[in-house]
């Protein structure tokens, strides 16, 4: 699986989103997103459910939000969690 | 400005409910200062009680209840994660009943007939109390609070206070009752409306905006846990004492002081903030901080002091600039934000982008206009030089005019890419 890294944890609101969403636009089954923030990003995890995308979101001891998005609903997202 | 609970995209209001508060609030914002206009030229006259409370009302009703309702049917899903129901047709009874209640409130203070009071106070009120106990009965099913939406309840409560309070004095005003506590009633009308409504909601709004619009650090746990809370306490021990007729001076010190807190604070979180580069929203929020902390330093110099009549309205003057400056830092981020966010959601995949709605650019010479605007007014209260009220008038027009201006472009161009830009699946 490719990786798309996307560090969000400096970029002002609504980077994140539109970036994000440029990219869950032209994904391939064999690629995953997988984005750093300082926030649960609610509306992104809004539109994956609705677009019937895979994910998880986890937030790790820093408080620190990883989000793994993909379109592969055979991806396990859980073994690409980097924490 | 996303809560960390949930939000259901179906939940969240169509941009049409938001855009119809923003309108309407630059259009009184116009029409206040055509009436500044005509004023200073001498082609009306009033009465000092009338001119007074017309501009006041035209701003705190007019521009500054309709920009801060349309913005919490707004935020108030994304924020404190509630829903209300059918907002289209609960926003349109609101902005409705807004709209003709501020108008007959206009008329009344204006002309002074009784009927008018009476008519203003009940429409007025059905509108804004409709508005308030709507979103309060929503926030109090909130399990888990965050500061901002204990803030945000805490403001409404306060709000809902002031207007039941502006009811009282408009039904004296119109001879319907005797009005025998008129004096405390009008001090603790000003002092929730202000303190209570105004500044508390910009407080609970700035703990999740700042951060997160601007990336810095948090607000010290102290002051995003305590201080709402605090601030509507110290509200409610002044109305006891006001009716109690005990001293009100240390809790109304307290006030200015904590203000005065908070202000350095947020001044000092955008100073740290991680990127360079300063937009405009940024700098009506430092300006909207400076001006507060300005008007909170004389309210508590009032208060140990006495202080002359320029200087007390030097204090209103820089209350208005400061809940002006974060209501304009708000509007673009928020206007450019929810056009492309609804767009890009319904599939255009030519959805303009922020810079493409409103360009930083334009929100920048507003931030000009805004401050030559508050300069002029400055300078008239401090030296009356002839024909700096008139200039002053002109540039509230052109403030208001500007953003009017961009808020239809924004309409128009959602609009265009609805109708001429194809939707895609993806």
């Amino acid at each position: 699986m490719q990786k798309i890294l996307l560090d969000a944890r400096e970029m002002e609101h609504p980077e994140p989103l539109q970036i994000s969403l440029t990219h869950l636009r032209t994904m391939k089954n064999d690629e995953y997103l997988y984005m750093i923030n300082r926030r649960k990003p609610i509306p992104l995890i809004e539109i994956v459910k609705e677009k019937e995308f895979s994910y998880i979101a986890h937030q790790d001891s820093k408080d620190i939000w990883h989000i793994l998005i993909t379109k592969n609903p055979t991806c396990n997202l859980e073994e690409l969690l980097d924490v | 400005m996303f809560n960390q609970g949930g939000l259901s995209l179906e939940q969240a209001p169509p941009i049409s409910v938001v855009m119809k508060f923003f309108i309407t609030a630059s259009i009184f914002g116009l029409l206040l200062g055509l009436y500044l206009l005509a004023s200073s030229s001498g082609l009306l006259t009033y009465s000092a009680y009338a001119y007074k409370v017309t501009i006041t009302h035209f701003l705190a009703l007019g521009v500054m209840a309709s920009f801060m309702l349309g913005a919490l049917f707004q935020m108030l899903p994304v924020i404190a994660g509630v829903v209300i129901k059918m907002p289209t047709k609960k926003s349109m009874v609101v902005h409705v009943l807004l709209m003709v209640g501020v108008f007959l409130q206009l008329f009344a203070f204006n002309t002074s007939i009784s009927l008018l009071y009476l008519f203003s106070a009940i429409i007025l009120g059905s509108a804004l109390l409709h508005a308030t106990t709507l979103m309060i009965k929503e926030l109090l099913n909130v399990q888990d609070h965050s500061s901002s939406s204990k803030g945000m309840l805490l403001s409404l409560g306060s709000f809902t206070v002031a207007i039941v309070f502006g009811i009282y004095l408009l039904l004296t005003l119109g001879g319907y009752i005797k009005g025998d506590a008129f004096a405390q009633v009008k001090e603790a009308h000003y002092s929730f409306a202000l303190f209570g409504w105004v500044a508390l909601l910009v407080v609970s709004v700035s703990f999740q905006v700042v951060e997160m619009f601007y990336v810095t650090p948090k607000y010290p746990t102290i002051m995003s846990k305590y201080l709402v809370t605090t601030i509507a306490m110290l509200l409610v021990l002044k109305l006891i004492a006001l009716f109690t007729s005990l001293p009100t001076v240390g809790i109304d010190l307290f006030l200015a002081l904590l203000f005065i807190i908070y202000g350095v604070i947020t001044l000092h979180r955008l100073y740290r903030r991680k990127r360079p580069t300063s937009d405009a929203t940024v700098w009506f929020w430092r300006l909207g901080m400076g001006l507060l902390i300005v008007s909170m330093v004389i309210t508590a110099l009032g208060t140990i002091s006495s202080i002359d009549e320029g200087l007390k309205m030097l204090s209103y003057l820089a209350f208005i600039g400061f809940a002006l400056s974060i209501v304009f830092a708000m509007n673009y981020k928020i206007i450019p934000f929810l056009t492309w966010f609804h767009l890009s959601n319904q599939g255009y995949m030519e959805a303009p982008m922020m810079h493409d709605v409103i360009h930083p650019k334009k929100a920048k010479i507003h931030f000009y206009i805004h401050v030559a605007m508050l300069l002029a007014w400055t300078l008239f209260i401090l030296f009356n030089p002839p024909m700096v009220d008139v200039l002053a008038s002109l540039l509230v027009v052109l403030s208001f005019g500007w953003l009017l201006y961009h808020l239809i472009f924004a309409v128009r161009k959602y609009n265009y890419t609805q109708k001429h830009t194809e939707k895609m699946e993806w």
